[in-house]
């Protein structure tokens, strides 16, 4: 084996949003010697440099712990993992605090921090007073500080490597041992060689037109899924609705920041809100809020699906956005929800040396509809800094490992294939092919056993014929070659557990189920690989987080499915 | 939806919008000595690339990708 390719430290982190400079930057402060890579610019790369505001919760802002945790239930419809939310809301002002220290400048009045309602809270909508009450609190950071935290990470004496795609982990007798990758405009390996590894590589969409995340491919659950950690709520989805030529109607206004020259949405976009403004369809009807359902957006699918759409709204200076977007399926992830499972509170996702956090992490934190503002970042943040902690933790108690040379001559050659192919797929035409069919609205918003399995069956034929045969000229192409494969297993991922969980809940609607199952549902669905295939089960709440079952469903669940309206 | 131009007439080569592309859309030409558009029908319209410090990028809106990628 070359070695001049050879990285070696205590702890591995795959990726650099929130998630990962808080965990790196955890586990230096523990002792560790840490390695960051990402495949972008840390700090221009990921969900986290669009995110606005951040949840605090405070005690002594007359914040109450029972009703915040109250919301997350009630609009997580129960699935949520009370353990976790308890742990964020109670340390997500310490991490408030550390970003302060590291040189992020909130919104501030009168000296004061500004602390913003949820902005559903101040929405008029049916049905309201059958919700519990809104209490959820975000607070603003100011333009500059996603560049803070990156400078904060170089200080503290992280070795940063941008520009670097990890496409696997290396396993020696059941434990992590490093990882492989290559730079992006480079067509050589590298290999790492570490202690523990921190997976915080962000979420993955399926890289839908007007929706920015293209890099979020869902390559952080592709990489522990293939070295056999369980995955969990793939059947819930964003509610981001993309237009086939528009962008999201929540960018558009974000975007004129962009072009304003910001390097965050900030802060007016949460003055903004546009994807809360009035919603009105082809026929001039407004389609109000449903409770809170603006999560799910299925009534908004339903009107698309009665040909009453497009629908409209008022966008930013006076212009009107259409939302004609076949959704999220295609845009982003359930996120804070979707993820590597974790059965502990510390990030470790049951392979010795391996954790997750953030949107790579699968806790359920917000349960089936994403329930609150500013709470996938403090999860982020929460869930690295532990992470990063345990990692740390794990290098120091563990001895110096050795890497599995043919092992990793395997993966190198397998790694590199697509540049060695003669002749094969571009991985830009199976994406493409692959977004058309997990796109619409009608496969992963509108759910139907016979259309998931549909796509399922023609999914299948993706991995088996395409992605095998996918060829690269380039370390660009074969960047993008990895990309795919890595949403191809979470497409798979995605209609396996929506066809599993039989019954609707939060966003996920089934057409053929169209209510809760309590009894058979109050659970979580995980995925795992079991010699190459993808076995489905599911693991039950803890009945201390159930519902009252003695109340009326009505009054268990106060949002109305469209069809049970 | 993608970067529509780079104005060599402005560019001084700086590098930030290789580095802070994404998507890996932009690169230097090492002759030149300018960031030229490699890759565009990778562009996802974030607009990293337009805080160029010599506002030297131009994205544009209109669509590049086919409209069998949704429904209508
Ligand atoms: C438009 C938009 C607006 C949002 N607004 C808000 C908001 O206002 N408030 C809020 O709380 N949340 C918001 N969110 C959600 C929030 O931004 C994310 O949930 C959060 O930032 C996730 O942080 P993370 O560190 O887990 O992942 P990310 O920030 O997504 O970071 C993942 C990182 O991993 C890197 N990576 C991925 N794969 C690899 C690989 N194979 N090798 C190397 N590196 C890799 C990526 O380049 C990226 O830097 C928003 C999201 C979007 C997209
Ligand atoms: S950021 Fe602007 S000046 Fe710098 S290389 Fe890019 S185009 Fe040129
Ligand atoms: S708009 Fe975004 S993806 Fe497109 S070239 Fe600019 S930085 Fe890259």
């Amino acid at each position: 084996m070359s070695l001049e390719n050879l990285i070696e430290a205590d702890v591995l982190v795959i990726g650099g949003g929130l998630a990962g400079c808080f965990a790196s930057v955890k586990a230096k402060e523990q002792g560790a010697d840490v390695v960051l890579v990402d495949k972008g610019y840390v700090s221009k790369t990921g969900g986290t440099p669009y995110a606005g505001d951040t949840m605090v919760f405070n005690p002594e802002w007359g914040h109450d712990l029972d009703a915040w945790m109250e919301q997350v239930s009630v609009l997580g419809e129960y699935v949520n993992n009370r353990q976790w939310n308890e742990i964020v809301f109670k340390e997500s002002y310490d991490r408030f605090k550390d970003l302060e220290s590291y040189g992020v400048k909130f919104l501030e009045e009168n000296d004061e921090v500004v602390r913003l309602p949820h902005p559903l809270s101040t929405l008029d909508m049916p049905d309201k007073d059958k919700f519990p009450p809104i209490v959820s609190q975000v607070v603003h950071w100011l333009p500059g500080w996603g560049e803070a935290i990156r400078k904060h990470v170089e200080k503290s004496g992280v070795k940063l490597m941008e520009r670097v795609v990890i496409c696997e982990l290396i396993k020696k007798e059941e434990k992590i041992v490093g990882a492989v990758g290559f730079p992006v405009d480079k067509e050589e390996l590298i290999v790492f060689k570490t202690k523990s590894v921190v997976i915080c590589a962000g979420g993955g969409g399926f890289r839908p037109p007007g929706y920015p995340t293209h890099e979020l491919t869902a390559d952080g659950v592709a990489l522990a899924y293939r070295v056999g950690a369980e995955v969990t709520g793939k059947e819930f989805v964003s509610p981001m609705t993309v237009g086939s030529l528009e962008p999201h109607p929540g960018w558009e206004s974000m975007y004129e920041h962009f072009s304003s020259g910001h390097s965050a949405a900030l802060p007016g976009a949460a003055k903004n809100v546009p994807f809360l403004g009035r919603r009105i369809n082809a026929e001039g009807e407004e389609v109000p809020h449903r409770g809170m359902s603006w999560h799910g957006w299925i009534d908004v699918h339903h009107e698309i699906h009665a040909g009453r759409g497009p629908l409209t709204m008022d966008g930013p200076g006076g212009r009107k956005i259409s939302i004609n977007g076949p959704g999220a399926g295609g845009s982003m992830h359930g996120h804070a929800t979707a993820g590597i499972f974790s059965a502990d509170t510390d990030g470790n996702v049951g392979v010795p040396g391996l954790y997750a956090a953030g949107d790579s992490l699968g806790v359920q934190f917000v349960g089936s509809t994403y329930s609150g503002f500013g709470f996938a970042t403090s999860y982020a943040s929460v869930s690295g800094a532990r992470a990063g902690c345990a990692a740390a933790e794990f290098a120091r108690k563990c001895g110096d490992g050795s890497l599995d040379r043919d092992r990793v001559e395997d993966l190198k050659k397998s790694i590199k294939g697509p540049l060695e192919r003669k002749g094969g797929f571009s991985p830009r035409w199976v994406t493409e092919i692959l977004r058309s069919y997990m796109v619409p609205y009608f496969v992963m918003y509108i759910k139907h056993e016979d259309r998931l399995k549909a796509a399922l069956t023609n999914v299948g034929f993706i991995r088996d014929h395409l992605v095998p045969k996918i060829t690269a000229s380039d370390a660009h192409e074969l960047r993008l070659a990895h990309e795919t494969r890595s949403m191809v297993l979470n497409a798979e991922m995605k209609l396996r557990a929506s066809m599993f969980r039989k019954e609707s809940r939060g966003n996920h609607y089934r057409e053929d189920y169209p209510k809760r199952d309590d009894p058979e549902w109050l659970a979580w669905v995980l995925l795992k690989n079991e010699n190459g295939s993808m076995n489905v089960y599911k693991k039950s709440m803890p009945e201390e987080w159930w519902p009252d079952l003695n109340k009326p469903y009505d009054e268990r669940y106060p949002l109305k499915f469209p069809e049970s309206a | 939806m993608a970067i529509e131009k780079i104005d060599h007439d402005l560019c001084t080569g700086c590098e930030q919008c290789v580095l802070s592309c994404p998507m890996d859309v932009i690169r230097m030409d090492e002759e030149i000595n300018k960031a030229v558009i490699k890759y565009v029908e990778d562009c996802m319209y974030c607009g990293f690339c337009v805080d160029c410090p010599e506002k030297a990028i131009t994205i544009l809106p209109g669509p590049t990708q086919s409209v069998t990628l949704g429904w209508g």
